[in-house]
């Protein structure tokens, strides 16, 4: 064997062949390469669905509508600042934006504190505590957040309901008790309803990072001589505050776009929020003004996932490892171990068996909760007299069924896609063949978290609702239902998808390609089947997720497109308030029972599928 | 049987810098050649070229005359058609698969029909000694079975070019020396060509015909192992191939001009007294070439050294000396008798001497000088 020593010089790398030569190797190499087409694909995909309406909508706020030329002065499409002048300069801008305005606001704080005040109190016990039953109570305590979010505002309304709205009255007014209307409606029953749903999304985040918190922390700084009070001012609060935050944070963000509660609680009184006023625009077709609202909402919700981020990411020095003591040790309350129990039980109480219930006797009783007028009428009856747009029990008919249908259409197909979606997005990061595509998936599939569902929604008809170009109007298909909840649940999925591709890496395809197998046979035989799992949670989580789903969809169905959640707000908007509740039920029993079954099955945890 | 051929090969992951800088580099056909360097000097990159997983930014890969990759002619073969093997570092076992599903799937890709696929997959997997564990999944295997599993994937294509990446890196000692005889057994039966990447000295000495020595990017050396180990191209070389590794000492003091006092001015003299005035910039002298005690016939160079340390090893004794000016190591196979504080003799025969540039001008060896 010759001795091949270095070169006198040391070899510097030879100059790049020239641009041509490179891009015709480059080519060659793609066209063995489908992930390069994948990722443009994808690209295109996401840019058109995600961005585009986004735009539209942003362009739709500053552009002259048809029909509004005479009030603007100006040409219908020229760009305009009337609308932006109109909600918040114009004679209206108080009714239409300024109030709206300072009543979500005023819902925002009032829902945050009420979570935090339960969901804390709750995390402290489930965790750090030996109240009895903490196993039992931690699970519980967390089904509100299995329920539509609106279902405790039909519970409420079956309560405390007047008769300044239509139909039935509620509980107590029947029993001859006049309910005021600020018991009925408006900000105090918005608050507790919503809070009685959100609570439990705190004492996830608050419960989690209790758990990761090491006792020897706080007992390091009792050993130095501080007093209980001071341990956990100076120690746990601090340690606390980037879970508080990011739940508040998140809650505030939710608030913002949830459009069923507000709109059963809030209307009647007329007390308007961003949400339902932008439903209001939309439904009075006045398109200029719901781009400017929409893009207000977009706004507030990219600032409120910012200062996440932002905040997040200053903490994340405080982050600490647990140590091994870190569960064993509960505070002991000694004889306040069973009121503590008491307080948990009347949580879950208020929380979950008291509207069920009050639902429930609802559907089955003429008068309200009065057992002697028991009737299955509400579930079952052939006809029911006076009901005239639904004119039998919820089982009868077919609207019932055919809005249990479309909604497992559509939200089965958008899950779907949503799932295979995600973890083709997730593959084509990982691969990384091209950084810049890579990045951009990265970003843009993620851009719906910081968006409000219904603000998303708003946009997609302005993108969607006219034929543009070769893509006829989508408004009232079912096709843009399932494009809509596919691209607002696509962070989560494709975020997971990218920790799932992350986690394989690149060397099991790799290993697959050098025994011979094409891209079609790498994809069948090695991804996917390993993906298995991910890709049954990620069509799971959306699809209960979706099931109950009501801001997103409001503003895109029609008479033919009903969905469960929409026909019940259809139910309540006609006054016909057994139907509606049983309606909400029916979601409830689903949306619970696949929750239950997917932990159980997966072993996956509900926190994981909560705000990402 | 194939021979590799890389030529002006380059690879750049964006940015300024290169993973591998301009390589030349021939695997003649049935070589088992150890690519060796240290940690990040492009040994996978090469290696991921050859299999086409990665693009050279410029240059020519070929086996034999089949162009597998050219950027000035635009050339690619995708690694699906390149019919190598390849051990991944973590051995990449699918784990939906079975052990036997495993090593069947490179079959299954050529169209194998099952009963010879199944035959095939039997054998590989009976000649890695794990044909046991045939039904089992990846993760019910301990790692040196998944390792034996991705070698038998590898083998059971029969595939005349085998690459792998530090296979061995993972397993006990136990098990690594009995995977290398078992890799050497293999070389010799099927006769294919294989690349090794390691950044261990020692196995490439044991294993390979032929070591290729990178360091940032670059080949340093190539050659047959003990010719590696006698005639090092320059001083990189001569410090990382060899344990423990060769003490180089600079003659031109930091301060510029000669010394004419210390261990290195004395080396000098004593190689200038055998081959005339060569100006060395460096000296390098191996720990166990250096000698304790009196040379047997004055020749040689001597001098004497203080016992700092021994420290014994088994079958070995590793002595800290000073001499003169300088720390140095010597390596015993007798025991050593001597305290630390002890004034002892020692000597070699072997040198090794190089130039400004780090390059070698030449090696001494008893009465031998060479070049
Ligand atoms: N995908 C990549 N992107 C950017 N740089 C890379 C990539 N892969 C490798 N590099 C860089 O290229 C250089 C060579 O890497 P390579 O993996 O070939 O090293 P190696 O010799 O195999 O090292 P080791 O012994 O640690 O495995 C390193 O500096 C590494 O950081
Ligand atoms: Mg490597």
């Amino acid at each position: 064997m010759a001795v091949a020593t270095k070169a006198e010089t040391p070899p510097s790398p030879p100059p790049p062949p020239p641009r041509l030569r490179r891009l015709v190797y480059r080519l060659r190499v793609l066209r063995h390469e489908p992930t390069a087409a994948l990722g443009l694909i994808l690209v295109v995909l996401l840019a058109y669905l995600v961005v585009a309406p986004l735009v539209a909508v942003l362009s739709d706020a500053f552009r002259v509508q048809y029909g509004d030329d005479v009030h603007a002065g100006q040409q219908a499409g020229e760009w305009t600042g009337y609308y932006l002048w109109r909600v918040l300069r114009s004679q209206i801008s108080g009714l239409l934006f300024w109030e709206p305005l300072l009543n979500t606001l005023v819902i925002a704080v009032g829902t945050t504190l009420f979570a935090l005040v339960i969901g804390g109190g709750m995390a402290w016990l489930v965790t750090r505590t030996n109240v009895p039953g903490r196993k039992w109570l931690a699970g519980a305590l967390v089904v509100p957040y299995m329920l539509p979010s609106w279902t405790f505002s039909l519970a409420w309304l079956s309560l405390f309901k007047n008769e300044r709205a239509g139909g039935q009255v509620g509980f107590l007014q029947a029993q001859g008790i006049r309910t005021p209307d600020w018991l009925a409606y408006g900000a105090m029953p918005i608050i507790i309803t919503l809070g009685l749903h959100y609570y439990p999304f705190v004492l996830l985040l608050v419960g989690n990072a209790l758990r990761r918190i090491d006792v020897q922390l706080e007992d390091s700084a009792r050993i130095l001589g501080a007093p209980r009070r001071t341990v956990v001012r100076r120690i746990v609060v601090p340690l606390m505050l980037p879970a508080l935050s990011s739940a508040v944070l998140l809650v505030v963000g939710r608030v913002l776009g949830t459009f069923g509660t507000p709109y059963v609680l809030g209307l009647p009184a007329d007390y308007r929020v961003l949400s339902t006023g932008l439903f209001q625009s939309i439904r009075d077709r006045s398109t200029g003004v719901a781009s400017v609202l929409a893009t207000v909402i977009v706004i507030i919700g990219v600032l409120i996932v910012f200062t996440d981020m932002r905040l997040m990411r200053e903490h994340r020095r405080f982050v600490t490892v647990g140590g091994k003591g870190a569960m064993d040790r509960l505070g002991d309350l000694r004889r306040w171990r069973w009121p503590a129990f008491a307080l948990g039980l009347l949580a879950f109480g208020v929380s979950v068996l008291v509207p069920i219930l009050t639902l429930l006797l609802s559907t089955v009783t003429r008068t309200p909760m009065d057992l002697k007028t028991f009737t299955l009428d509400y579930w079952f009856a052939e006809r029911l007299p006076g009901a005239v747009g639904f004119p039998h029990g919820v089982f009868r008919g077919a609207e019932m069924w055919e809005a249990a249908w479309n909604s497992l259409r559509v939200v089965g197909l958008a899950s779907l896609i949503c799932a295979v979606v995600g973890l083709l997005v997730g593959y084509v990061v990982v691969r990384g063949t091209a950084p810049k595509v890579a990045a951009f998936l990265r970003q843009v599939s993620f851009l719906p978290y910081l968006v409000p569902g219904i603000a998303f929604a708003a946009a997609s008809l302005s993108l969607f609702a006219v034929a543009r170009g070769p893509i006829p109007a989508l408004y009232g298909t079912t096709f843009l239902l399932i494009l809509v909840m596919a691209v607002t649940h696509l962070p989560y999925s494709s975020r997971s998808g990218i920790a799932a591709m992350t986690q394989l890496g690149v060397e099991p395809e790799e290993a697959a390609q050098i025994a011979g197998a094409s891209w079609w046979q790498r994809m069948r035989r090695i991804i996917f089947p390993i993906q298995k799992g991910a890709l049954v949670t990620g069509v799971v989580l959306p699809f209960i997720s979706g099931l109950k789903e009501l801001s997103i969809v409001i503003m895109l169905t029609t008479t033919g497109t009903q969905l469960l959640t929409t026909l019940s707000i259809g139910l309540v908007d006609y006054g016909y308030t057994q139907l509606a509740n049983a309606v909400v039920l029916v979601i409830a029993l689903v949306s619970f029972t696949m929750t239950y079954l997917t932990q159980r099955l997966t072993k996956s945890s509900l926190a994981s599928g909560i705000g990402g | 049987m194939p021979n590799i051929t890389l030529s002006g090969v380059a690879k750049s992951y964006g940015g300024g810098d290169y993973a591998v800088k301009n390589l030349d580099l021939t695997v003649p056909d049935g070589a088992f050649m150890c690519l060796l360097g240290p940690s990040g000097c492009g040994k996978t990159t090469t290696l991921r070229m050859i299999a086409g997983l990665e693009q050279p930014t410029s240059g020519t890969i070929a086996v034999d005359d089949r162009i597998l990759d050219s950027v000035e002619r635009g050339l690619y073969v995708p690694p699906e058609k390149r019919g190598m093997g390849l051990v991944f570092q973590n051995y990449a076992l699918w784990p939906h698969l079975s052990v036997r599903e495993n090593v069947e799937f490179g079959l299954r890709m050529r169209k194998v029909p099952a009963p010879e696929r199944r035959a095939k997959a039997e054998a590989a997997l009976r000649m890695v000694h794990v044909d046991a564990a045939m039904d089992r999944y990846p993760s019910q295997l301990s790692g040196g079975q998944q390792q034996r599993v991705a070698l038998a994937r590898m083998l059971a294509i029969n595939p005349s070019v085998l690459l792998l990446d530090e296979p061995l890196s993972n397993l006990d000692a136990r098990l690594r020396l009995e995977m290398r005889a078992e890799l050497k057994r293999i070389h010799e039966e099927s006769g294919a060509t294989i690349v090794f990447v390691t950044h261990d000295q020692l196995e490439a000495l044991t294993m390979a015909t032929d070591i290729a020595v990178m360091n940032e990017g670059e080949l340093q050396q190539l050659a047959a192992p003990m010719e590696m180990y006698a005639r090092p191209a320059n001083r990189f070389v001569a410090e990382f191939v060899g344990s423990p590794p060769m003490a180089i000492i600079d003659v031109v003091p930091p301060g510029g001009g000669r010394a004419s006092t210390g261990l290195a001015a004395s080396l000098t003299r004593f190689a200038e007294s055998r081959v005339g005035p060569c100006a060395p910039a460096a000296v390098g002298v191996r720990p166990e070439a250096l000698r304790l005690g009196t040379p047997p016939s004055g020749a040689g160079w001597r001098e004497e050294a203080v016992v700092e340390a021994v420290l014994p090893a088994g079958s070995s004794w590793t002595v800290r000396l000073r001499v003169l000016d300088t720390e140095l190591y010597a390596v015993s196979y007798t025991p050593v008798d001597a305290a630390p504080g002890d004034v002892l003799d020692c000597w070699t025969e072997q040198m090794h001497l190089f130039d400004a540039d780090g390059i070698r001008i030449f090696s001494l060896d008893g009465a031998e000088v060479r070049a």
